[in-house]
């Protein structure tokens, strides 16, 4: 299942032709996360184990399945790229908090959220 | 096993129509969707603290900024 998320999660960063061809600047942001997303899922399916267990210590694991900590760390799926993604997911949403507050100065001077109009209207 | 491939199928047709939609309000509404489906298949994926930030930051968060920006511009798409 690992290589089907991997595969579906490059798709995801195939939107990249939505950010080129879209017109509206909202629209353009929703593909960007989606880029984002994409990245992030590729990451999360490395670290993972087909019929492992989460990574959390507790006293009923070492009664349960686990019954050394050598067995345990076997067994756990890794959570070093769950810590990454963890940054990179709250770094995205300030990212993007960052890009709608430009895009609303734009249209207050624009009067329009379209890209085609901001390029006609200012000599870029 | 059948459960993650039908929370793909989910994600992926509800960014195919936030993506199509005219009306951009609609358009958020449905990425909320998209970031709740992404939630689960983090916590199906055993990664548990992911999802739960995914799930506050992509269902509530950023629709609610896109929100906030779309009613202080315009909502159609011009």
């Amino acid at each position: 299942m690992s290589a089907d998320v991997q595969l579906w999660s490059f798709l995801t960063a195939g939107f990249l032709v939505i950010i080129l061809f879209m017109d509206n600047l909202v629209k353009k942001i929703i593909g960007m996360m989606l880029i984002g997303d994409g990245a992030n899922l590729v990451l999360i399916s490395e670290g993972f184990k087909p019929g492992g267990i989460v990574p959390i210590i507790s006293e009923k694991l070492f009664n349960g399945s686990a019954s050394t900590f050598p067995d345990f760390a076997s067994q756990a799926s890794n959570s070093l790229p769950f810590a990454l993604v963890l940054t990179n997911i709250v770094i995205g949403a300030s990212t993007m908090a960052v890009m709608l507050g430009i895009s609303i100065k734009l249209y207050q001077h624009y009067k329009s959220l379209s890209v085609n109009k901001i390029f006609k209207e200012g000599d870029i | 096993m059948i459960i993650e491939y039908v929370i793909m199928a989910v994600i992926a047709m509800s960014t195919i129509l936030a993506l199509v939609q005219r009306d951009l309000m609609k358009s958020v509404i449905i990425i909320g969707f998209q970031g709740l489906g992404l939630a689960l298949l983090y916590q199906r994926l055993l990664a548990a603290d992911v999802a739960v930030t995914q799930a506050i930051l992509g269902s509530a968060l950023i629709p609610g900024l896109m929100m906030v920006t779309i009613l202080k511009t315009r909502r159609y798409q011009e």
